[in-house]
């Protein structure tokens, strides 16, 4: 029995009014693997973050083999043997592989031989770790999302670290790369490292994990090793209460098409794509992850050129060159990352839901102002907003309250099909189940949805077929009597056989 | 393990360095050959070590202003005040350290030293204060510029004896001028190995990512403002020998012509990416530019158009090969 | 109440410049009493619309996230262009509009870069800059200058009606229409919506090429014009004419609050700001200060303005509450100037 190596106690953080972490507690133990469950929003990366030195805690202590450890940057944590495997990756694509994994332990000498040197630590290690595979003088830039993820793990393994946390680090991973983080992960354990898993797949957890603490609204709610607890005790944990049924029943769709494509091909994605979307229908868009769903719904809202391919919206021709053009003929499309792409954070929620429309609130070559209000609060109260946020600036909301806010933008024009894409990552279970509920009721009054998720169960609930897309191609449209994870799974894994995708979910 | 998530990349030229470079800088020098050739074909009795170091000394002022320039930005920055701190360090060469002739000949170390506080105030106030770099130096310009002209009023002043003695100086039969350009290449490529080298970059290709690993963003930052002083500063002092007075006004033309120069040279304003290679030779391509102008006995304008459309034509094209190797590199 | 108290805070970065203006305005009452004479006052209004005019374009590209090199060149070509064509028998109204239109080509064109060529703003502005500079030197050099500027375009830069400047009004009237154009029209709300984001004004919907375009436009259109009210004003054309205006009109845009990043800002600050640079150029002086120390003191106030606009009156307004005594947990940074 090995003694406590790390521990945090009563761990405060808040951001803004939002309270994350309320006084959280961690023991880990030397030669263990930790970890880390809770919903989204539970405080998990959180405290991991504040481990690795990126934010600091508002209270609480953190101590290292008995000693209190200040950890008040990045560099103080790595200089405490704390190595972090950071969720949306800390390697910079710009630089090569060989300068990223050896950064920071450059030497001065001459420029060439310092290169061809630098190549070869570069290529030791790697080949240590079994990625003889990966060029080192390959810029990170032209690496895929895996292989990035995987040199994330070397990177934090490269220093015998004493502590090791890989936060989320093989949610964007194939089974067996995942297996391998994994194995990793153990084997650091084995050596003596503290490690800290953070993870939403009880499997992993159950395959790899020796001990577990559940965060609920950031405290720790249940602690013991994976023997001691069963998976229900652990769900019951997290989510404070009985799972519940989270899915909103549904109107059977017409059989009217809205929307129906022949042929799209556009960069990307190859296809060619044949789809139908009718009256009502939620039609959900499946598969491993990145395999063209992306470049498919950005193609169908304007956002990406087409190749090829016909398509016909409410019976006329459609081949919008633009999302303007998308916009003005029925068809909006709410993107996957809603910071970047959906949001105007530093602009007020109202300014962020009308914008689209500005062109129909002109009275006199100005805008009206109380008909822009009106029209922002419709849009508003059917996504559940209240009134009295309108002003607000949108970055002062929660991660639910701004997917809402980006799907009241995408309401106000009455769209006639309806695009999102993986609108319910990152989003708490209670926001979720408000936007399906949300999607029902749209359905239901005729809007036609395309629905890609990442979340496979998701997809099952939700939708009334799935379209499984793999490798740019359509691979088989699942009806609704048919749809289940594991069918949207063998289509999805039986085309990409032996081309390495990845996992969804 | 091994079969899972292959890694498409372009074929390669050489093996060490990343592709977008190598082309980068190829195109640089492609420019610059065309130049040297158009020029030696015009007055070929250009072709001698002196004639050279002639043009190079011509280039220096220049080329000391767009290095400074280009540190700052591959660290995603921009600095408008690199004409202030040339014209500092100019004033102080002929009137500090050159008056009273040239009896107080170490006070040098002081007009490096003012270049090195100038960029450092410029880089507190960037890391400090949270200024943009763009509104912090648009304000440390013109208070440079007054320094400047407190210091030397007027145009005068005498460089110290031993800045004049390096100007007609030979290393070896050669040219002090060619000498310094060669170090100033050899001193980068030495710091580019550094940890600092490969820090710049970091901070310039992603900030956020740089300190996750574990880098102080602002103290490289600030090093690299301090160091982007100096090489200003080394400019202003170098052009108070080759002209053999002081010019407490000369400084803002330098300030566009120097981001010229770096956008020429192929360094990306997103910071990040290219280098001090590059802008040496952005810099002497702009130079040989006026020299084929002033040898063919055409009118200023047509110095001014050419170099204009230089950048245009450099910019414009980079920018297509940047989206034609991306198209490549999805497919 | 409330609904005026968060109003007044929204405009707090604005209302930050105007009280800047207000104390050096009074600073310099106070020392000299001509300084608040109406001769004054009207001399420093004409002086603050040359600025205002080249600050106009200027406060809209950079909203919506670009920059514009061109001014100073474009300052000089509106005079010396008009110039030429009065003195090759052109009457002086349609060869002010002529002029005006090739400005707005000019941007026209550097708008087109931007935007489709994908050149960053900075080096196309820059470059076309150069290429305006080339034309007006090789103007220079291959016939005679020192035509005469019309007679419009001086009385349009020294006549009154009633105690005001014509340029005044005429500045006062684009100032409520910017304004207006920013806060109330589509165009106004879309142009920060782009400065913002761009992707997402384009996802959108917004057509953020033409946005963008016709900010450059307006700004060389603009900035010409201010030139023939400068050549007016001087009575004569010079190259360097523009020089000073590169650096106040982007000077004057933050000053008045906006973030050189985009996506915020007003013209009323702008105007704040010219006002302010102008006012300054004129107290200076009277303290026996040499052009040396002008600049200075100018890049000084340029820095506290930037700040007090963007961060300082929020500090400030805590220093206040806490009546002044000093908040413990001010530290050497200041939070972020974002502008």
């Amino acid at each position: 029995m090995s003694g406590v190596l790390l521990k945090l106690t009563g761990v405060r953080k808040r951001f803004g009014a939002v309270r994350v972490l309320e006084g959280a507690s961690l023991e880990a133990r030397a030669g263990e693997v930790h970890a880390v469950l809770g919903e989204n929003g539970a405080g998990k990366s959180t405290l991991m973050r504040i481990l690795a030195g990126v934010i600091s805690a508002d209270a609480g202590q953190v101590t290292l083999d008995g000693r209190a450890v200040s950890l008040g940057s990045p560099s103080a944590a790595v200089a405490a043997g704390i190595r972090t495997v950071f969720q949306d990756l800390s390697v910079i694509p710009q630089l090569t592989v060989a300068d990223n994994l050896l950064y920071g332990s450059e030497t001065s000498a001459r420029g060439l031989v310092l290169r061809r040197r630098r190549q070869e630590l570069a290529r030791k290690l790697l080949d240590g770790f079994g990625l003889g595979r990966i060029d080192t003088a390959a810029p990170v830039s032209e690496l895929g999302l895996g292989d990035r993820q995987l040199l994330e793990v070397v990177k934090a393994l490269r220093k015998s670290p004493r502590v090791l946390i890989l936060d989320e680090a093989t949610s964007a991973l194939s089974a067996t790369d995942s297996a391998w983080v994994l194995a990793q992960g153990r084997a650091a354990a084995a050596a003596g490292a503290a490690v800290l898993l953070i993870t939403h797949r009880l499997h992993e957890v159950r395959a790899t994990a020796d001990r577990i603490t559940v965060l609920r609204s950031g405290v720790d709610v249940l602690n013991g090793t994976v023997d001691e607890l069963e998976d229900d005790a652990l769900i019951t944990a997290m989510l404070g209460r009985r799972a519940e049924v989270l899915y909103p029943s549904r109107v059977p769709p017409s059989a009217e098409d809205v929307l129906k494509v022949v042929g799209l091909v556009a960069q990307g994605l190859p296809g060619p794509i044949d789809l139908q979307v009718n009256r009502g229908e939620i039609l959900g868009v499946g598969g491993l992850q990145g395999q063209g769903q992306r470049e498919l719904l950005m193609a169908l809202a304007g956002a990406q050129p087409w190749a090829g391919g016909v398509a016909t919206l409410l019976g006329a021709a459609y081949a919008p060159r633009s999302p303007r053009e998308a916009l003005r003929r029925g068809v909006a499309y709410v993107p996957e990352d809603r910071q970047r792409e959906g949001l105007f954070l530093g602009h007020s929620v109202q300014s962020n839901i009308t914008i689209s429309g500005l062109g129909s609130f002109v009275r006199h070559g100005l805008l009206d102002a109380r008909a822009e209000l009106r029209a922002a609060q419709d849009a508003a109260a059917r996504v559940g907003i209240s009134h009295d946020r309108l002003s607000a600036r949108a970055s002062t909301m929660s991660g639910g309250n701004q997917q809402k806010v980006v799907l009241a933008k995408a309401l106000l024009g009455e769209p006639a099909v309806l695009l999102l894409h993986d609108c319910t990552r990152g989003v708490d279970v209670g926001t979720k189940a408000e936007i399906f509920e949300l999607m029902s009721r749209i359905a239901a009054a005729g809007t036609a949805i395309l629905f890609y998720s990442s979340d496979l169960s998701e997809l099952v609930h939700v939708c009334d077929r799935v379209a499984v897309i793999a490798e740019g191609r359509l691979g088989a449209v699942i009806s609704r009597d048919e749809l289940t994870e594991d069918a949207i799974l063998r289509v999805a894994v039986r085309l990409t056989a032996g081309s390495h995708g990845r996992v969804a979910a | 393990m091994s079969s899972s998530a292959p890694t498409r990349r372009l074929p390669r030229l050489g093996v060490a360095m990343p592709q977008r470079l190598s082309w980068n800088s190829a195109l640089t020098a492609a420019i610059l050959l065309a130049l040297i050739i158009i020029d030696l074909s015009i007055q070929p009795a250009l072709a001698n070590l002196t004639q050279i170091g002639l043009l190079v000394e011509t280039a220096m002022p220049l080329v000391m202003v767009s290095v400074a320039q280009t540190l700052i930005v591959l660290v995603g920055g921009i600095d408008l005040s690199v004409g202030g701190m040339f014209v500092v360090a100019n004033a102080v060469t002929v009137v500090w350290v050159g008056g009273g002739g040239g009896a107080h000949q170490l006070l040098i170390v002081a007009a490096f030293a003012v270049g090195i506080a100038m960029g450092t105030l410029n880089g507190l106030l960037v890391t400090g204060l949270g200024f943009q770099p763009f509104i912090a130096t648009l304000g440390t310009w013109t208070i440079y510029n007054g320094i400047a002209l407190t210091i030397l009023p007027t145009d005068g002043g005498t460089p110290p004896p031993f800045l004049s003695n390096f100007m007609v100086a030979t290393v070896f039969g050669v040219p002090t001028s060619i000498v310094m350009l060669v170090v100033v290449f050899l001193a980068w490529r030495c710091l580019r190995a550094t940890r600092f080298g490969g820090r710049i970059y970091a901070v310039g290709a992603d900030e956020e990512r740089a300190r996750l690993n574990g880098t102080s963003v602002r103290r490289v930052k600030l090093a690299v403002y301090g160091l982007a002083g100096l090489c200003a500063a080394i400019g202003g002092i170098y052009a108070a020998g080759a002209d053999v007075s002081g010019t407490p006004t000369a400084g803002d033309a330098y300030i566009l012509m120097s981001v010229a120069v770096v956008v020429i040279g192929g360094t990306s304003l997103r910071g990040g990416e290219g280098g001090v290679g590059v802008t040496l030779m952005g810099a002497m391509a702009l130079t040989l530019i006026n020299d084929i102008v002033d040898a063919l006995n055409l009118n200023t304008w047509v110095s001014v158009a050419a170099s204009a459309s230089l950048l245009l034509v450099m910019v414009a094209g980079r920018t297509l090969v940047e989206a034609q190797l991306r198209q490549r590199r999805r497919r | 109440m409330k609904q005026v108290g968060s109003w007044i805070r929204g405009r707090l970065g604005v209302a930050s410049s105007y009280a800047l203006c207000a104390v050096l305005f009074v600073i310099g009452a106070i020392h000299s009493p001509g300084f608040a004479s109406a001769s004054n006052i009207r001399q420093m209004l004409v002086f603050a619309s040359f600025v205002g005019f080249a600050a106009l374009g200027q406060t809209l590209v950079i909203i919506a996230g670009g920059l514009d090199l061109t001014v100073p060149w474009l300052m000089a070509f509106g005079g010396i262009e008009l110039s030429r064509l009065a003195a090759g028998g052109m009457p002086a109204v349609p060869a002010i509009a002529l002029v005006v239109a090739i400005g707005a080509i000019i941007g026209l064109i550097n708008g087109v870069g931007v935007t489709w060529l994908r050149i960053a703003p900075i080096v196309m502005t820059l470059a076309m800059g150069g290429l305006v500079q080339a034309f007006l030197l090789a103007v220079g050099e291959l016939q005679s200058t020192g035509d005469q500027v019309p007679a419009v375009a001086v009385h349009l830069a020294s006549n009154r009606v009633g105690p005001f400047p014509v340029v005044a009004i005429v500045w006062l009237g684009f100032a409520v229409a910017a304004g207006i154009v920013l806060s109330r029209s589509a165009f106004g709300r879309r142009l920060y919506a782009v400065g913002a984001n761009d992707t997402v004004a384009w996802l959108s919907g917004v057509n953020v090429a033409l946005i963008r375009i016709l900010t450059y436009t307006i700004s060389g259109a603009m900035t010409t014009f201010g030139g023939v009210v400068l050549a007016g004003y001087v009575g004569t054309t010079y190259l360097d004419i523009g020089g000073p205006y590169l650096f106040t009109s982007i000077a004057a845009v933050i000053i008045g609050g906006a973030s050189i990043l985009g996506g915020s800002g007003s013209y009323w600050g702008t105007v704040a700001g010219a006002l302010t640079l102008t006012v300054l150029s004129s107290l200076l002086p009277l303290f026996q200060l040499s052009n040396a120390g002008l600049e200075i003191v100018y890049g000084v106030v340029i820095l506290i303005g930037v700040w007090l606009a963007s961060t300082g009156h929020r500090l400030l307004g805590r220093l206040w509450r806490r009546g002044l005594a000093l908040p413990d947990n001010m530290q050497g940074g200041a939070g972020d100037v974002s502008a």
